[in-house]
């Protein structure tokens, strides 16, 4: 390896990480003055010159279809990333199952993700209290729902006025009307009594702040080209540029964060990828942003003389109590819905409905076999048809066949599938954690993460839960089920990170000797560092984690500011 | 493979979006658009389809196959000429390198060998070369699942495999996306969800049933 070489300037702040957690420290902090410098470990990403917009499936090889480092297909934003990151593995312990999608590029994993801003509930901030499993976060919703305010005006999320319980509404712009089976679905559950209401989604139908409004495409997962839907790069990082404060350095593996004799960290040690040398930035604070997961490792990485089990990990915590999101999904298809008129069902990149939980009142009379609540996400109607559209209808409905009269009754049963997912909340458990493999490294000579992770029969039988209501959904609107599984397979729930929505792994609290942040995500060993990514998180309530990360990560921003001003933190 | 240059054409900028979005109909607007214009055609205009998978003879009875389970009809062409048989070359080629192994592979091959072997028992010709009531009186045998004989298990497997990449291929193609139709992935001005002559055809379903290719129920109270 190179010569370490140190940057001589010193910045007042070093941000790890640039997708949702990075992206709103850095907005908030270059607009209050402080200089930046920001370190992405993969490459430069702008929607407006990258983004695959418009381009067809059969314009691409194998159109479009996913491979091993581009699972989601040709058009996925995700430039660099996925279940695997070429020379950077991890290792999952024996027993373990778990999944770690990683986005290498500017603005991270906000570059395709689903854009589904929901609020967390009080309840959601007080868990234990309410049925004694997992923790009581240190704050409440009312602490956050100043900055839940702010980060929906300035991303842009639209939705609607409901007053449901535990599901705040927001800032909202107006929410998109429904497609064909969005309705269908809708009358079925006003029959089962499930609310279906508007869907939240960062996606702007009202032009904001220079961006346009949406031009549903469908396409947000390949990014935006004129910058409609929320990604860190666009909205965050863009207007934090203008200011001249934020030096963004790309193709920079955070490693190690530098601590001196005081004990306050100095800065960040990163691996410059390019020319693989070792790079030293100093800042007077430092923000780790890096997700949820690599924040942690970061940190278990940082070991010293003052922290030899890592920096700001006097309590062993960090790395503890990661939690992903309960997915199960069901499958269907809806004879009502063949030969219908055709019509443009795009709209925005996701769905324009969705059901938010609805069994508090059974949960409150312990009328439920399980803890804690899941959504409904649904999809379907006549989507982008990609490799393989309709392939499986000659034998799934057809009873085979081919020739003339097949293709005109394919043409006919286009648009009839839909699909439930259900989101839902996992309680942190002490199964459920990553720590430092001792015998691997990754190509940049730092060692990877070990994951241990398990379920636990509170998120299992709300995967069974999950299966049961959404065939009940299918059948009531005279539909067949295609896709389910059952008690076998554990009720389809997926496997350990699948659903991206890993949190936990440093967790805020009230006392030092349970938790490794304070309710400012400030670590309580180490008064200059924050984290404003998904680590802080105490629980991982259904709603998911993007929304919380901005409105949580302005709120520490807010906080580094004013601790700036008043000098509390020596700068 | 392209993909420089189709990731090049793929890119809309922002200004071209509010060109897109300006006073002309979207539709139009799109088909105007100069990117648009370079999309390419499927297999046509990047000079011949470089096979990668079937052999001359095998690639004959591909084709073939391809447009006796996707024919061209009133509505638009066949499979052979919306390049499905250059998909599934692809396709196989694309998954044996995926998979890592060549099962998908190994039952085409498998398949395509038993139509000639059994079309040169039955009629002493290629599969290609038989007349077409003899070609039917074959796929007959393997198209439906439900009827066929018990040893004629695998070869149902195979068409049914061969089928569901025909169908795929088709559907996903540029005739196949203008068949359907799709009618997305391009700019709307302004949302309206869904049309409401669609809407009142659904209710009307909610109410009375429909007997279309499947049937569906009335809703009952």
């Amino acid at each position: 390896m190179a010569q370490v070489k140190a940057t001589p300037k010193t910045y007042d702040v070093v941000i790890v990480g640039s997708g949702a957690g990075g992206g709103v420290a850095a907005h908030v902090l270059s607009l209050a003055g402080a200089k930046i410098c920001m370190l992405e470990a993969g490459e430069w990403f702008d929607c407006e010159k990258d983004a695959k917009m418009f381009a067809w499936p059969y314009q691409v090889p194998h159109r479009g279809a996913g491979t091993q480092y581009k699972p989601w297909g040709a058009f996925d934003a995700t430039t660099v990333g996925g279940w695997q990151v070429p020379g950077e593995p991890y290792t999952t312990a024996p027993g373990s199952d778990f999944m770690w999608w990683r986005a290498r590029m500017l603005g991270g994993r906000t570059n395709h993700y689903g854009r589904i801003s929901l609020r967390m509930g009080p309840y959601d901030f007080k868990p234990y209290s309410r049925d004694g499993k997992g923790f009581d976060w240190p704050i409440t919703y009312d602490d956050l729902a100043p900055y839940y305010d702010k980060a929906e005006e300035l991303i842009g999320v639209f939705g609607s006025q409901e007053g449901l319980e535990n599901t705040p509404d927001g800032k909202f712009q107006p929410a998109p009307a429904p497609r064909g089976y969005e309705r269908l679905i809708k009358s079925a559950c006003d029959k089962l009594r499930i609310p279906c209401i508007p869907s939240r989604l960062a996606i702007l139908t009202r032009p904001l702040n220079g961006r346009p409004a949406c031009h549903y495409c469908a396409q947000c997962g390949r990014s935006c080209s004129a910058n409609a839907n929320f990604n860190s790069p666009g909205v965050h990082l863009k207007p934090a540029l203008k200011t001249g404060n934020l030096e963004i350095r790309t193709g920079a593996m955070a490693r190690e964060v530098l601590v001196g004799s005081d004990g306050n960290a100095t800065g960040v040690s990163y691996v410059d990828k390019k020319t693989r040398s070792e790079v030293e930035v100093r800042g007077k604070i430092v923000v780790l942003a890096a997700s949820c997961c690599e924040t942690a490792r970061i940190m278990l990485n940082s070991k010293s003389s003052l922290f030899p089990n890592g920096i700001a990990n006097s309590t062993g915590l960090v790395g503890r109590y990661v939690m992903d999101t309960v997915g199960s999904a069901v499958a269907g298809f809806l004879p009502i819905l063949q030969d219908l008129p055709p019509q443009n069902e795009d709209g925005v990149g996701g769905m324009h409905l969705y059901m938010p939980w609805w069994l508090y009142k059974e949960q409150a009379a312990n009328k439920m076999p399980f803890a804690r609540g899941y959504h409904i996400e649904i999809g379907g109607g006549r989507g982008l048809p990609g490799a393989g559209a309709l392939g499986g209808y000659p034998t799934q409905f057809l009873g085979g066949g081919y020739g003339v009269e097949l293709k005109q009754k394919l043409r006919k049963l286009y648009g009839c599938e839909v699909h439930f997912a259900g989101r839902g909340e996992m309680i942190p458990n002490e199964d459920s954690y990553c720590e430092i493999d001792p015998h691997v490294v990754d190509q940049w000579g730092i060692p990877v993460l070990r994951f241990h992770f398990k379920w636990s029969q509170d998120e299992i039988l709300q995967a069974k839960h999950m299966q049961e209501t959404f065939q009940q959904i299918i059948e009531a609107m005279g539909g067949t089920v295609t896709h389910k599984l059952g008690s076998e397979n554990n009720w389809g729930i997926a496997r350990g990170g699948e659903i991206i929505h890993e949190v936990g792994a440093t967790k805020m609290g009230t006392d030092p000797k349970t938790s490794v942040l304070n309710q400012y995500c400030q670590a309580w060993d180490v008064k200059n560092l924050f984290i404003t990514d998904a680590a802080p998180f105490v629980s991982n309530a259904d709603k998911n984690p993007t929304l919380s990360i901005t409105a949580l990560g302005w709120r520490t921003s807010d906080y580094i500011a004013g601790e700036v001003k008043k000098l509390n933190v020596k700068v | 493979m392209p993909d420089k240059d189709q990731s090049e054409t793929a890119g809309v900028s922002r200004r071209d979006i509010f060109q897109i979005l300006g006073a002309v109909p979207a539709a139009a607007a799109v088909s105007a658009h100069p990117h648009m214009h370079m999309a390419p055609q499927e297999a046509a205009s990047k000079g011949p389809y470089k096979r990668q998978t079937f052999d001359d003879r095998q690639w004959e009875t591909v084709k073939v196959l391809c447009d006796l389970i996707i024919p061209a009809d009133e509505r638009s062409a066949g499979a052979s000429q919306a390049a499905v048989p250059e998909f599934i070359d692809d396709w196989i080629a694309f998954r044996t390198e995926q998979d890592g192994h060549q099962n998908l592979r190994a039952e085409i091959f498998g398949g395509l060998m038993w139509l000639d072997r059994e079309a040169n028992r039955l009629f002493a010709k290629t599969f290609v070369a038989a007349a077409a009531d003899q070609q039917k009186q074959l796929l007959d045998r393997i198209a439906y699942p439900a009827r066929a004989a018990k040893d004629d298990a695998p070869w149902v497997a195979f068409f049914n495999q061969f089928r569901s990449l025909t169908v795929g291929g088709f559907f996903s193609s540029k005739v196949g996306v203008a068949d359907l139709p799709y009618l997305g992935n391009r700019a709307v001005p302004e949302w309206k969800g869904c049309d409401p002559k669609v809407w009142a055809v659904i209710e009307e379903r909610m109410k009375t049933g429909y007997k279309g290719i499947l049937e569906a129920k009335p809703w009952g109270a």
